[in-house]
């Protein structure tokens, strides 16, 4: 035990920061998949797949979403490809919101969401569709 | 990198209130200042600027574009020598043949939100990589598909409005459930005004303001020379000390302090 104490001190004085990153990236995963169940509930549906798998982002589509979700939308549209940080900057609002509005545009199956590393970018599947 | 008021959608809420006359002139009062500019033609289901600036054919249409089989380079259509002592005028057109017509009202969602992407994408493709300046749609008057592209993809709307009472409640209208859901930056340019000379003063501009809640960018009296001209002048190239080639110089002069 006492061996096991030291060695994660040790781990923890040599990388408290990676620990520490690891842990939040950990965090946002849990909350995105929270967010999905939370969708789901609110759609009544029982899978991801049933609620929306193509949903073409128009400017109809565009203008009859609530206002803060049309806003988190057009900042994707303007920027083409972001984070939630990028569109953050763009719609001065909190990181934390804007990543919750753009996962739930995500599950209405309006934009695609790619992963490369850390980051998460966000973006309108245009080509693909149909 | 501020690019207030580069891409501009021209719009109205009913058809007939002098999109496409204020759109050409407009384009011809950047160019005579010396700037890059491009008018497209995005109204699809009455195309008029080929007509009006007479050019016969093209080997390529923004319906084309669009569509995605070709490139907007090959779209563009270089004017610039209709403008004598300016910049560069080029023009992008859209096809005036009935089938063409008929096969652009036909599209559906996904074709239209492929469409809004490609407008989108002008603003990389033109204004970072040709240095155009200014990029001018002409649209289609109401709610449609190709015009809410427009305003969706532009960073100023300006709409044209005549004083007509079925127009003015539907610019109202618009300026409401539509310009300000995409809040997007809006300038009304009443045209067509009668007894312009004794209204223009504060006071109308005013009362407009109060109207509309949107700033004015322009008055345009009503010219018996517009109608004379059946469509067919280019003023800031051919009248330039007509009033109205001072009043469209003076609005491009707006909108070039603000951007």
């Amino acid at each position: 035990m006492g061996n096991i104490t030291v060695a994660k001190q040790e781990t923890l004085g040599k990388k408290p920061l990676q620990i520490l990153e690891k842990i939040r990236e950990n965090l946002e995963k849990l909350n995105e998949k929270m967010e999905v169940m939370i969708e789901l509930q609110k759609h009544d549906k029982k899978d991801l797949q049933s609620l929306s798998s193509e949903a073409p982002l128009d400017v109809m589509t565009l203008l009859s979403m609530p206002d803060h979700l049309r806003k988190t939308a057009m900042a994707v549209c303007r920027l083409g490809r972001a984070t939630a940080d990028e569109i953050a900057e763009q719609t001065r609002r909190a990181r934390a919101v804007e990543s919750a509005y753009l996962n739930q545009l995500v599950i209405m199956g309006h934009l695609k969401k790619e992963r490369k590393g850390r980051k998460a970018y966000f973006y309108v599947d245009r080509e693909s569709q149909g | 990198m501020n690019v207030v008021g580069k891409i501009i959608a021209v719009h109205s809420y009913k058809g007939g209130t002098g999109k496409t006359l204020l759109s050409v002139n407009l384009a011809a009062a950047f160019t005579k200042r010396g700037k890059k500019v491009c008018l497209f033609d995005l109204d699809f289901r009455a195309p008029s600027l080929a007509t009006l600036l007479k050019v016969e054919k093209a080997d390529h249409w923004l319906n084309d574009y669009l569509n995605g089989t070709c490139e907007i380079e090959k779209v563009l259509m270089d004017l610039t020598d209709r403008i004598h002592n300016g910049g560069k005028l080029f023009v992008g057109l859209a096809n005036q043949s009935t089938e063409a017509i008929r096969d652009m009202s036909a599209k559906d969602r996904k074709w239209e939100m492929r469409a809004l992407g490609r407008l989108l994408a002008l603003r990389n493709s033109l204004l970072d990589g040709k240095g155009i300046d200014y990029l001018i749609f002409d649209t289609s008057p109401g709610l449609q598909y190709s015009s809410i592209n427009a305003i969706v993809s532009s960073d100023l709307v300006i709409v044209a409005t005549t004083s007509d009472r079925s127009d003015v409640d539907g610019t109202k209208r618009m300026l409401k459930e539509l310009y300000e859901l995409f809040e997007k930056k809006t300038e009304i340019i009443l045209n067509k005004v009668l007894e312009a000379p004794t209204r223009s003063g504060k006071d109308f501009q005013a009362k407009v303001k109060d109207i509309y809640q949107v700033p004015l960018l322009g008055i345009v009296p009503c010219f018996c020379d517009i109608l004379k001209a059946e469509g067919n002048t280019i003023f800031a190239e051919e009248k330039p000390d007509h009033p109205f080639t001072r009043i469209l110089d003076e609005m491009a002069n707006t909108i070039e302090k603000s951007a």
